[in-house]
């Protein structure tokens, strides 16, 4: 790997965001919120959602999360901030993106500070946000 | 839609240093595999835990829920928060099967006015480490807890 600041993060696809998925996730945080298992409840919101469930934020970030380590490795990760202008659906196709914005040393390790967004194709960004990214030792840079 | 009762903003600037009883927790490796799961990828190597874990093992190793979250908040409903930003850092990988020591706190908590709304903006910080003491993540989670808008 011979990173540059500006080089694109390779895209990671969610082809269709699940809503069996959410139910599990919900379990597992033991999150209440029935805004990512009752279609009846985002739909009774005034956000012009219809009939379809809500993503964790944990979820949506994972797809960002699988970005970075596709590219850069598992346990690769050092920073991640994400802000969330959207929301993410059921049903959705949404691609994570990103870009290196620096390059740095710490402690021996290369580090890569990266743009990195969650987007639809009709509704744009829907997460966005920071992540530091070790790539390698310094001495296996190139 | 009746208007909710907001809470008196002393009430809430008050959260700000509230304590969580902490406590400790290990990620099972089939919770692991499900949470994999969710995100759509395979499992990671090596007893790696999938870093989206850093959302729920400080929440349930502090020794609190999303419910009392909510709760403490004085959320309308569990419809009525949203999310502002995770902000995670990771001094060492997360792994299944360790067992973590979670120190958790509100950080900070205020009301924000704002030209058309307002809303209550609680930001939650928890410190993971091993039980040895040594620093593994840190996760600061930030909500927002409207106020008569959803």
């Amino acid at each position: 790997m011979s990173p540059a600041v500006g080089d694109p993060i390779p895209e990671w696809v969610m082809p269709e965001v699940s809503a069996e998925r959410m139910r599990t996730m919900a379990a597992l945080l033991r999150d209440p919120n029935p805004l990512h298992w009752d279609r009846d409840a985002v739909a009774s919101l005034p956000l012009n959602l219809g009939r379809r469930t809500i993503n964790q934020g944990p979820l949506g970030l994972g797809y960002m999360v699988n970005m970075l380590h596709a590219w850069a490795g598992a346990g690769s990760i050092r920073r991640m901030v994400t802000r969330f202008p959207q929301v993410v659906l059921d049903g959705e196709e949404v691609i994570a993106r990103g870009r290196i914005t620096n390059l740095h040393s710490a402690a021996g390790e290369l580090l890569a500070d990266c743009s990195i967004w969650l987007e639809h194709a009709e509704r744009g960004i829907l997460l966005e946000g920071e992540a530091t990214v070790s790539l390698a030792t310094d001495n296996q840079a190139t | 839609m009746p208007a909710h009762i907001v809470p008196a903003q002393a009430e809430i600037e008050a959260l700000a240093g509230h304590r969580f009883a902490g406590g400790e927790y290990r990620i099972a490796h089939w919770e692991n595999v499900l949470l994999t799961g969710c995100t759509g990828t395979e499992l990671l190597p090596d007893g790696l835990a999938h870093p989206s874990s850093l959302f729920h093992l400080p929440i349930a190793g502090a020794g609190t829920s999303i419910a009392e979250m909510f709760a403490l908040g004085k959320a309308e409903s569990d419809l009525s928060i949203m999310i502002e930003s995770y902000e995670w850092e990771f001094y060492q990988p997360l792994r299944e099967e360790i067992d973590y020591r979670v120190e958790g706190a509100i950080h900070s908590s205020q009301r924000i006015q704002e030209v058309d709304r307002e809303y209550d903006r609680i930001q939650f910080r928890f410190d993971i480490a091993l039980t040895s003491g040594e620093p593994v993540a840190r996760s600061l989670v930030t909500w927002h807890y409207t106020r008569n808008t959803l």
